[in-house]
C-alpha cells in the first residue's frame, strides 16, 4: 500500500492500534474521547467545540486551538458514511476547495485493529469550474447511491 | 507531464509515443492548461507547453502537513488508547 503524499492528490495513512475496532471506531467518533487527542502536538481540542451527528449527513465538527498563539483551526465536515465498527467518512466542503475523509477500520482478529486513513485533497489551483462539479455530483451520487443501501 | 518535466515540447512532440490522435492529446494539454500545470508558448503555430510546477508545489506542501496532523493526531490516540486500557485493568481488579 502506498505510504504518504502521492502526486495524485491523495494521502493514505496506515495504523495499527493495540485496541478492538469498536474501541478504536467509538474513540475517533466520541467527544469526550477525541478532546484527548485530536489536536496534533501542541494544540487543544475543547471538549465543548466538538460536535458528532453520528449519522449520515450528520454534522462533524472539532474547534482546535494552538496552545501557545490561542490561534483557531475550526473543521466543518458532515458524514458521509457511519458505519461502526467498520468505517466513517466525511467531507470538508470549505477546505482548500473540497476535501473527502475516509477511515476504514480493519480487525487483525487479535485485540488490535488496522485503521486505514485515505484522504483527496483538491486544492483551488488545480480546481477548475468543470472539475468542481464533476466531484460535487459524484458527492451527490455517492449520497444517493448510500440512501438506496 | 514526464515529457514537459525535461523540458518544453510542441504537441507534435508531446504526442509522438502515444496511440492518440492530435485533437486527442490537445484536448489534454487544454485540460491541464486551465489547471494552470502547464503554459503554451505565444507562437502561433507551434505554441510549445511548459510544465508550471507552483499549482503541485501548493498541493504537496499542504499534503505533507496533513500527512504530519494525522501521524501526530494518531500517536496521541495511541496513547489515550493505553490510558484507557489501564483504567480498564484497574477497574476489574
Amino acid at each position: 500500500m502506498s505510504e504518504g503524499p502521492t502526486v495524485s492528490g491523495e494521502l493514505t495513512i496506515t495504523r495499527i492500534f493495540n485496541a478492538r475496532p469498536e474501541v478504536v471506531f467509538e474513540c475517533m467518533t466520541t467527544p469526550s474521547h477525541l478532546t484527548h487527542f485530536w489536536g496534533p502536538i501542541g494544540i487543544s481540542t475543547p471538549l465543548s467545540g466538538i460536535i458528532v451527528e453520528p449519522k449520515p449527513g450528520g454534522r462533524f465538527e472539532t474547534l482546535m486551538v494552538n496552545d501557545q498563539s490561542g490561534e483557531e483551526y475550526p473543521m466543518r465536515g458532515v458524514f458521509v458514511e457511519f458505519d461502526p465498527p467498520k468505517k466513517f467518512s466525511f467531507t470538508e466542503a470549505g477546505v482548500e476547495g473540497g476535501m473527502m475523509t475516509s477511515i476504514v477500520f480493519h480487525d487483525l482478529g487479535d485485540g488490535r485493529t488496522e485503521t486505514v486513513t485515505h484522504q483527496t485533497n483538491v486544492p483551488p489551483m488545480l480546481m477548475s469550474p468543470e472539475a468542481r462539479q464533476g466531484l460535487e455530483s459524484s458527492f451527490v451520487k455517492m449520497d444517493e447511491y448510500l440512501e438506496r443501501l | 507531464m514526464a515529457r514537459l518535466a525535461k523540458g518544453q515540447a510542441t504537441v507534435n512532440e508531446i504526442a509522438e509515443p502515444f496511440a492518440m490522435s492530435l485533437q486527442a492529446v490537445s484536448k489534454h494539454l487544454k485540460v491541464l492548461e486551465v489547471a494552470g500545470l502547464i503554459s503554451r508558448g505565444r507562437d502561433a503555430q507551434y505554441r510549445p507547453c511548459r510544465f508550471e510546477p507552483a499549482p503541485l508545489e501548493v498541493a504537496t506542501d499542504w499534503m505533507t502537513k496533513n500527512q504530519q496532523i494525522w501521524t501526530e493526531r494518531f500517536d496521541r490516540l495511541e496513547q489515550h488508547l493505553t490510558h484507557i486500557n489501564h483504567d480498564q485493568h484497574k477497574e476489574k481488579k
